[in-house]
């Protein structure tokens, strides 16, 4: 430090675009070698985890592409209709990943672009702003890419398998795919520069218009495609009908329509058209790549400047309506736990990351429960409907599990830092304890009883089938909640200020195995005695009437047994984890 | 050296910094103070090129801090208060990618590298995760990282938050060391014992405008105060424009 410096210090050549390539390439190489490690080191539960559900997935869609594949080829028998057919069906699924993935990639670059503490640093650095946002980029199309080929490889390897495509078809499938990625992206994130640009203060209406846009767009498209003459399913009428409702794919300017074209033709050996769509498909995403840059070259330093030069508005936190309803609703409680309860009520009610989530899941699956109807009429055996049933009963709790997962697990760890606060308060552990349970089962019974109730509606299942599914569905919300507030308490996080991370962590990892493993004991428990039960009854007297009445007899007992063991079952998952908790949390110190 | 002409920066309706003229000479340690709200970490936001003045130029060793902010930046180290470091890399590899990002070759990132971890007694640590760090270290870690290319300006953004006081007498130490080799220090403090003791000059603003630049006995001059202590001027200076 005994340099003296000159008026103004020499400046050298700066990085090369290469060479500071090579220095952002080094940085996220050392990075992805640390979190791998850790990973399998540290983690291997989760890992192992993860990549078991992977590919369970990823075959699950396999198979079901593969069998869907394979019935249209049985079912549409015309050569030329069925290569319209499946290039529609193709060419829609491609379309709907497009849109999703401009969406996805947009809210991604904006977190990563503008909100992220990272940036801070690389642009107080002598990087160019065009490497910095192609750095973000990069990330992007990481993540982006994953969900996208999970979703993406199943169905065009099984389309390429089913259609015994030449080998040059798996050989184009990573260009294709990996070229069809970057544009969306690639647009998704001109868009994001160009709205934190033009209307900052704004961007979140532009994004709430956007992803209303997008549900309405979804909803359209399935209302669109499940409402019609019922007589004609799965006739070569309805596919007729079913091709042109799906006509927008085919747009010849949709980078989804190239996509599905050129593999097709790939598929049918027409290997030079093939190249075409893939040369036109690699110089737009090329194209896209380079108009992301140039745009971020020009704006972005000047976007985020803008961004961060909003006046913060005053946030002033009045008890809403909500609020005094549940005050009212809970006013048979202790005082200290109706308190803690509004608490919790609050802060979920003020974080838009929670309920929009929470709201956006639930409202997808309504709308699927509202077209059930469609399939009720065509798919007349009741064992069907008895099943469809079930299986709803299964999604939501799956759902369920996931969102507490996500919220309720972490809640015990978030009050980590500010225990003392709840430490010091002449308030009993178990009363913390029972407030989370009560915050948790009370928020999940009601929305899951509604969706059940609106499923077997739409089903018009019997009376007793919809009694045994809301007492199976509090049973489920029960045993979730209380799982989730057990282990939150006996695998608590206390370092981690981020509820998703602790979700992602052992604890939150080991919450979700074992609520899937109780949703599916549970509404096997019932299910299947109830489908034996359903069949024995519809289909009538097989043998002889004693027989049938002795048949009828032990399928009772079954039925009854199953529910009463499920019952069972259920108080057991909510007593132990709550008792395990309470046990762990009196333990803990501050 | 450090030039602000005329600077102001509105946040919608709010003017953030309103009309700041200042220059900040190569060899002095300059201290910027004031309440919350004043607009101090808007002015270090625009002197590091993350923040654009709304009018008015910001300039850093001759470089304007918007038409050429990637010179700017080069010859500049910056500490910000809540500084970002890489979780899953360690302090070495931390320290030669900034390093490199500042276009030193392989040699010139080793040897650098090894004279900060001297200096700055990272040894014991520099080949952790920074995730396992603590404040402190993190601290030193960033104040090496912006001292490794040798810059010109040095900007700091409440370096003294959370430090232990061994660490606060290196830094203080450190800060004086760099004034005397002739770079220009802007550092932005709560801690006016600090400011009290070891700048050239302060500054003091409150709600966007500068309302005294000089040292602490020309503050004492101005306000025709008894007190000789910073606290009380800077309490009466503030409490006046407040009020």
């Amino acid at each position: 430090m005994n340099r003296m410096h000159a008026a103004y210090p020499p400046l050298g050549d700066f990085l090369s675009a290469e060479d500071e390539s090579r220095v952002f390439g080094r940085m996220r190489y050392r990075i992805a070698r640390t979190l791998l490690r850790q990973t399998f080191s540290q983690a291997r539960f989760r890992a192992s985890l993860v990549l078991m559900l992977t590919i369970l997935l990823w075959s699950g869609m396999f198979w079901m592409f593969a069998d869907g594949f394979r019935f249209l080829q049985a079912a549409i028998p015309h050569p030329e209709t069925h290569a319209r057919t499946v290039g529609a069906v193709l060419g829609a699924f491609f379309a709907a990943l497009l849109l999703m993935l401009v969406f996805s990639s947009g809210i991604i670059l904006y977190g990563s672009l503008f909100r992220s503490p990272e940036i801070t640093l690389l642009l107080t650095m002598p990087a160019r702003t065009e490497r910095v946002f192609l750095h973000k980029f990069h990330e992007a199309i990481f993540f982006s890419s994953w969900g996208f080929m999970l979703l993406g490889s199943p169905i065009l390897l099984a389309y390429g398998i089913v259609a015994e495509a030449p080998w040059y078809y798996y050989a184009m499938l990573p260009p294709f795919l990996a070229a069809f990625i970057y544009i969306p992206v690639a647009v998704g994130a001109i868009l994001c520069l160009w709205v934190v640009r033009r209307i900052p203060d704004n961007r979140l209406a532009a994004l709430m218009f956007g992803g209303l846009l997008l549900l309405c767009g979804a909803a359209w498209m399935c209302w669109s495609l499940l409402t019609g003459p019922e007589s004609d399913l799965l006739t070569p009428g309805w596919f007729l009908e079913i091709l042109g409702r799906l006509q927008f794919s085919e747009q010849r300017l949709l980078p989804s329509w190239w996509l599905s074209s050129g593999l097709l033709d790939a598929a049918a050996r027409a290997w030079s058209e093939s190249i075409l769509f893939l040369a036109l498909m690699i110089s737009n995403a090329l194209f896209f790549r380079q108009l992301a840059i140039w745009t971020a070259g020009r704006i972005y330093r000047e976007a985020y400047s803008g961004l961060w030069g909003r006046e913060s508005r005053r946030k002033r936190a009045r008890p809403g309506t909500f609020d005094r309803s549940l005050s009212w609703a809970v006013r048979g409680l202790p005082p200290a736990m109706r308190l803690l309860l509004i608490k919790d009520l609050r802060l979920f009610r003020r974080d838009p990351l929670q309920w929009s989530q929470f709201l956006i899941f639930f409202g997808l699956l309504a709308l699927y429960f509202l077209n059930i109807r469609r399939f009720t009429y065509d798919i007349y055996y009741i064992g069907w409907v008895n099943m469809v049933s079930f299986l709803n009963l299964s999604v939501v709790g799956l759902l369920m599990s996931t969102f507490t997962t996500r919220f309720i697990f972490p809640m015990i760890s978030l009050e980590g830092r500010r225990f003392w606060i709840l430490g010091l308060l002449p308030v009993g552990r178990e009363t913390i304890l029972w407030s989370k349970f009560l915050f948790a089962a009370g928020g999940s019974i009601i929305p899951c009883s509604a969706l059940i109730l609106l499923s077997d509606a739409m089903l018009n299942v019997s009376p007793m089938v919809l009694a045994s599914h809301q007492l199976t569905c509090l049973v489920l919300c029960l045993g979730l909640a209380a799982i989730a507030v057990g282990l939150g308490a006996r695998l608590p996080n206390l370092r981690e200020q981020s509820p998703a991370r602790i979700a992602a962590g052992f604890g939150g990892t080991l919450n979700l195995v074992v609520s899937t493993l109780y949703i599916f004991v549970i509404v096997l428990l019932t299910a299947l005695p109830m489908h034996f039960y359903l069949a024995a009854s519809y289909t009538g007297v097989v043998r002889g009437v004693s027989e049938q009445a002795a048949m009828m007899w032990w399928l009772r007992l079954w039925l009854m047994a199953g529910t009463a063991a499920s019952l069972l079952l259920g108080t057991l998952a909510t007593i132990l984890p709550l008792r395990m908790g309470l046990r762990a949390l009196r333990k803990l110190e501050f | 050296m450090i030039e602000f002409h005329h600077v102001t920066r509105n946040y919608a309706r709010k003017v953030a910094v309103d009309g700041l003229s200042l220059t900040v000479p190569p060899g002095e340690l300059f201290a910027l103070l004031g309440p919350n709200g004043a607009g101090k970490t808007t002015t270090i936001k625009m002197l590091v090129g993350l923040l654009r003045p709304t009018s008015g130029s910001v300039v850093a060793c001759g470089c304007d801090l918007v038409g050429d902010v990637r010179r700017a930046t080069r010859c500049m180290g910056y500490v910000p208060e809540e500084p970002f470091l890489y979780d899953k890399l360690s302090g070495r590899e931390f320290l030669e990618f900034a390093a490199e990002m500042r276009g030193l070759d392989r040699a010139a990132v080793d040897d650098r590298v090894r004279r900060q971890c001297r200096d700055f007694e990272l040894d014991d640590f520099v080949d952790d995760l920074t995730e396992t760090y603590s404040h402190g270290m993190k601290q030193r870690l960033v104040l090496a990282s912006a001292l490794l290319h040798d810059p010109a300006v040095l900007v700091l953004d409440e370096p003294m938050i959370g430090l232990d006081p061994r660490s606060v007498r290196m830094v203080k130490d450190l800060l004086r060391a760099q004034a005397a080799a002739g770079v220009a220090v802007f550092m932005s403090t709560h801690t006016l014992a600090v400011a009290e003791e070891i700048a050239n000059r302060i500054g003091i603003m409150d709600r966007g405008r500068l309302h005294f630049l000089g040292t602490v006995a020309e503050l004492q001059q101005e306000l025709a105060s008894p007190h000789a202590a910073l606290e009380p001027l800077f309490l009466q200076l503030t409490g006046d424009t407040t009020a």
